[in-house]
C-alpha cells in the first residue's frame, strides 16, 4: 500500500529484533484496514446490546448464544455474549486477514526484498511477523470485551455478576475475569495465526492466504462438530475455543486455560517450523 | 543443495517431537507403585475409616455401554433423555468435600453448570442454564446421618454423578457371598498410589465381568470405580479422579446463596421419608425381599433411571435370584408407559417422544422389545411387564416365562 507512512521510513532501526517489532506494530496499526477490522469486531457486542434493548420485553432465555438471557439483568454480560458470538466466525475472519497477509502481503507489494536487504535474518522476520499477528489477536478480543462492557454499561443496569456456579462476584473481580477471558480467547487464536503465517509463506497472493486460513478455521470447527471423528477432536486448534466458560466458575478453573495454551503452543511449534522451512528455502523474487 | 534441505530439518523434527510428546507423556504416567501388602479386609477397613477426609478434586465419568447415540440435552427436563444422559458420553465433575456436612459437587457442562451444595442442614441444587435453584432445609438430627460417603439418597432431586466414595460405599454394602473380593494390584490414580480392590461376580450368568475400586493408599478414600462388562477390555463405566488435592477446601465454597434473578423453589422435606430412606440405605442388604435391587450395579443404575426407582418405592417389583445375576421385574404399567417416560422432575414426557426414543433404543426379540447395553439389559414384554438385570436377555426371557425362582 503506497499510503503506508512508516513502511518507507527507518530501515536502520530494523536491524534489532525489538526495533523491527516496533516498526511492524506501527505498520499494522497505521493501516486503515486494521482499524476497520477492529471496528467490525466492536460492532458485534454493540449490535447485540441494541437489539436486546429494543426488544427488551423480557426473556431471551432458552435459546440463542450463551449469556444472552442474562444481559437484561446485567449489562456486563454483553461482553461475554459478544465474545461467544465472535469466536466461530468474526474472530477467525479478522485473524485470517492479518495472519494471511504477514508474508504474502509484503511479497505482493514487493517490499519483502527490501525488508530482507537490511541485515534481518529470515527467521527473525518470521518471529516478528508472528508476534505482530499475536498482538492483533489480543487487540481483537480486548476490543470486543471493552466495547461490550461499555455498551452494556450504557444500556443496562450493572451490578455484581453471577457466575455459572451460582456464586456472585463483585464488579472488580469481574473486570479481572473479563481480562482473563480476553486473554483466553486471544491465546486460542494463536494456533490459527501460526497456520496463517505458514500459508502466507506459500504464496505471493495475500487474498489467497487469507481465504485459505479462514477456510481452515471453518474446516476445523466442522470436524470438531462431527461425533464420528471424536478421536481427532483434541488435536484440532478449535477444540478449546468455547472452553472459556471455565473462567466463569467458582472457584476459577485454570485447567482448560492450560490445556488450550499447550495445544496452541503445539500448533505454533509445528507450523512455525514449517513456515521456517518454507521461508528459509524460498527464493525471494519480490 | 544440501543447506537448503538442512533448513527443512526443523519442519520435519518439530512436528515429530510434538506428536510424540503428546502421545507418549500421558501413556507413561502410570507405573505401578510398590506398597505394603494388604488383604482385602484391610483395604475395606481403610475405606470405612476414610469418612471425613477433606479434599477437592476433579472427577471424570465415562460410560461406554454400547447405547446408540441419543440426542441428549444437558439439563433438559422436557425430554426423557435427562436420565439417560449419565449413561452415555462423559462428564467432568468438580468435587469439594470439607467434612461430612459440607459437600459441593459441580457438573461442568458446556457453558453451564449444575451444582449440589450441602452446608450443615442446608441443601441447595443450582442449575445455571434455566437459572433455577432448589433449597431444602434438612430436618434437625438428620444432618449427622448424611455423610459424603452415604451420599446417594442424601441429595433429593439430584440425578447427577456421585463421588467414587459414594458409589464404592454402596457397592461394598452390597457385597454378599456371590462376590469374590480380592486385592488385585497397585496402580496410580490422579498421581496417588492406590490399592485396587476387585469385586468379581461368581456367577457366570451376569454381564458384569468385574468391578475395580482404586483406594488411596494413604487416606483410604476410593479414588476410582470401574465396571467392566464381559467381553470388553475397556471399562463400560468409569468414575474417577483425574486430579485430587487433600487440603480442606475454602469454607466460602459451601456458603451458597443463589444469584439475583434466579428462580428459587423451597422444597419442604418430609423428615420421616428421609429417615426411612437413610435407614433403608444402611439396612441389611442382600435380603431377597429388599425393596430395591440387590445387585450393586443394578442398584447404582437404578438411581439414574428414576422411573425404576419410583416404581420401586411402591414396593411392587419382584426380584428373581440374588446377587449379580438377579432379575428385577416390574408389573405391567396401567398405560404400559416406558418407565423412563417420567423424568426426575416428574414431568411426563410426551407420548410421541417416548415412543420414538423407545423405538430408537430397543430391538425386537421373542416376547417383547429389549434394550441392550454392555452392562444392563431391559426387556419390555408385549403385555407391558418390565424385566431388568445385569444379565443376558435369555435370562430375562426365562424370568418372563416364569422359569426362574422368585
Amino acid at each position: 500500500m503506497p499510503s503506508d507512512p512508516s513502511r518507507a521510513s527507518a530501515p536502520a532501526i530494523r536491524t534489532s529484533g525489538l526495533g523491527l517489532f516496533a516498526s511492524e506494530v506501527r505498520v499494522l496499526f497505521a493501516r486503515r484496514r486494521t482499524w476497520a477490522l477492529l471496528a467490525a469486531l466492536a460492532a458485534v457486542p454493540v449490535l447485540i446490546a441494541i437489539a436486546i434493548r429494543l426488544s427488551s420485553d423480557g426473556d431471551a432465555r432458552g435459546g440463542g448464544p450463551p449469556f444472552l438471557g442474562s444481559i437484561t439483568q446485567n449489562g456486563l454480560f454483553v461482553a461475554l455474549t459478544g465474545l461467544a458470538v465472535s469466536i466461530p466466525l468474526f474472530l477467525p475472519l479478522t485473524i485470517g486477514v492479518v495472519a494471511g497477509d504477514t508474508i504474502a502481503g509484503e511479497a505482493n507489494l514487493g517490499t519483502l526484498r527490501y525488508l530482507l536487504v537490511a541485515p534481518v535474518a529470515r527467521v527473525r522476520l518470521l518471529i516478528v511477523k508472528f508476534a505482530v499477528a499475536a498482538l492483533f489477536c489480543f487487540a481483537a478480543t480486548l476490543t470486543i470485551v471493552l466495547a461490550g462492557t461499555a455498551i452494556g454499561a450504557a444500556l443496562f443496569p450493572v451490578g455484581p455478576v453471577p457466575l455459572l456456579s451460582g456464586d456472585t462476584i463483585g464488579v472488580g473481580e469481574y473486570a479481572l475475569r473479563a481480562l482473563l477471558l480476553a486473554a483466553y480467547v486471544a491465546v486460542s487464536l494463536l494456533g490459527l495465526s501460526a497456520v496463517g503465517l505458514f500459508i502466507s509463506t506459500l504464496t505471493t497472493v495475500p487474498v489467497g492466504a487469507m481465504a485459505a486460513t479462514i477456510v481452515l478455521a471453518a474446516v476445523s470447527q466442522i470436524l470438531g462438530a462431527l461425533p464420528q471423528l471424536e478421536w481427532l477432536h483434541p488435536w484440532l486448534f478449535s477444540h478449546h475455543w468455547f472452553g472459556f466458560a471455565d473462567l466463569m466458575r467458582q472457584p476459577i478453573s485454570f485447567g482448560t486455560f492450560g490445556d488450550n495454551a499447550l495445544l496452541q503452543l503445539g500448533y505454533i511449534a509445528v507450523f512455525g517450523a514449517l513456515a521456517y522451512g518454507r521461508f528459509a528455502t524460498k527464493d525471494i523474487l519480490s | 543443495m544440501s543447506s537448503k534441505w538442512m533448513r527443512w530439518l526443523p519442519a520435519a523434527i518439530v512436528p515429530a517431537v510434538v506428536v510424540t510428546a503428546a502421545v507418549a507423556i500421558p501413556a507413561t504416567a502410570g507405573a505401578a507403585p510398590t506398597l505394603p501388602e494388604k488383604s482385602a479386609d484391610e483395604v475395606l477397613a481403610m475405606i470405612a475409616d476414610s469418612t471425613g477426609v477433606a479434599f477437592s478434586g476433579t472427577l471424570e465419568q465415562r460410560s461406554d455401554l454400547g447405547l446408540p447415540d441419543i440426542p441428549t440435552t444437558p439439563g433438559s427436563s422436557e425430554l426423557p433423555t435427562g436420565a439417560l444422559e449419565f449413561l452415555t458420553g462423559s462428564h467432568t465433575v468438580r468435587a469439594f468435600v470439607g467434612d461430612s456436612s459440607s459437600v459441593r459437587l459441580q457438573v461442568l457442562d458446556d457453558m453451564a453448570e449444575r451444582d449440589v451444595i450441602i452446608n450443615g442442614d442446608e441443601l441447595w441444587l443450582y442449575d445455571s442454564d434455566p437459572n433455577e435453584a432448589v433449597h431444602v432445609t434438612l430436618p434437625e438430627g438428620t444432618t449427622a446421618a448424611i455423610d459424603a460417603h452415604a451420599g446417594g439418597d442424601a441429595y433429593p432431586g439430584y440425578t447427577g454423578p456421585r463421588t467414587p466414595a459414594e458409589v464404592a460405599t454402596r457397592l461394598i454394602e452390597a457385597i454378599d457371598p456371590s462376590t469374590s473380593v480380592s486385592v488385585a494390584t497397585t496402580a496410580l490414580v490422579a498421581g496417588r498410589s492406590v490399592y485396587q480392590l476387585s469385586l468379581d461376580p461368581k456367577s457366570s450368568e451376569t454381564l458384569v465381568d468385574g468391578v475395580t475400586l482404586s483406594v488411596d493408599s494413604e487416606t483410604g478414600l476410593p479414588l476410582r470405580v470401574e465396571v467392566t462388562a464381559v467381553g470388553q477390555d475397556d471399562p463400560a463405566v468409569s468414575l474417577g479422579f483425574s486430579a485430587i488435592d487433600f487440603s480442606a477446601p475454602d469454607a466460602s465454597l459451601f456458603d451458597f446463596s443463589p444469584p439475583a434473578g434466579a428462580t428459587v423453589t423451597e422444597k419442604p422435606i418430609d423428615p420421616e421419608a428421609l429417615e426411612r430412606r437413610l435407614s433403608k440405605h444402611s439396612a441389611a442388604h442382600g435380603a431377597l425381599d429388599a425393596p430395591h435391587p440387590t445387585d450393586p450395579n443394578e442398584d447404582h443404575l437404578a438411581k439414574h433411571l428414576p422411573g425404576v426407582d419410583a416404581a420401586g418405592a411402591e414396593g411392587a417389583p419382584a426380584v428373581y435370584g440374588s446377587g449379580w445375576d438377579a432379575v428385577v421385574a416390574l408389573p405391567a404399567m396401567p398405560d404400559a408407559a416406558f418407565p423412563m417416560g417420567t423424568d426426575a422432575g416428574g414431568t411426563p414426557a410426551s407420548a410421541a417422544e417416548t415412543a420414538q426414543l423407545l423405538e430408537q433404543l430397543t430391538t425386537d426379540v421373542e416376547g417383547g422389545r429389549v434394550l441392550s447395553t454392555a452392562l444392563v439389559t431391559v426387556l419390555i414384554t408385549d403385555d407391558g411387564r418390565i424385566f431388568a438385570g445385569a444379565v443376558p436377555v435369555e435370562r430375562l426371557q426365562a424370568a418372563a416365562a416364569g422359569a426362574l425362582e422368585r
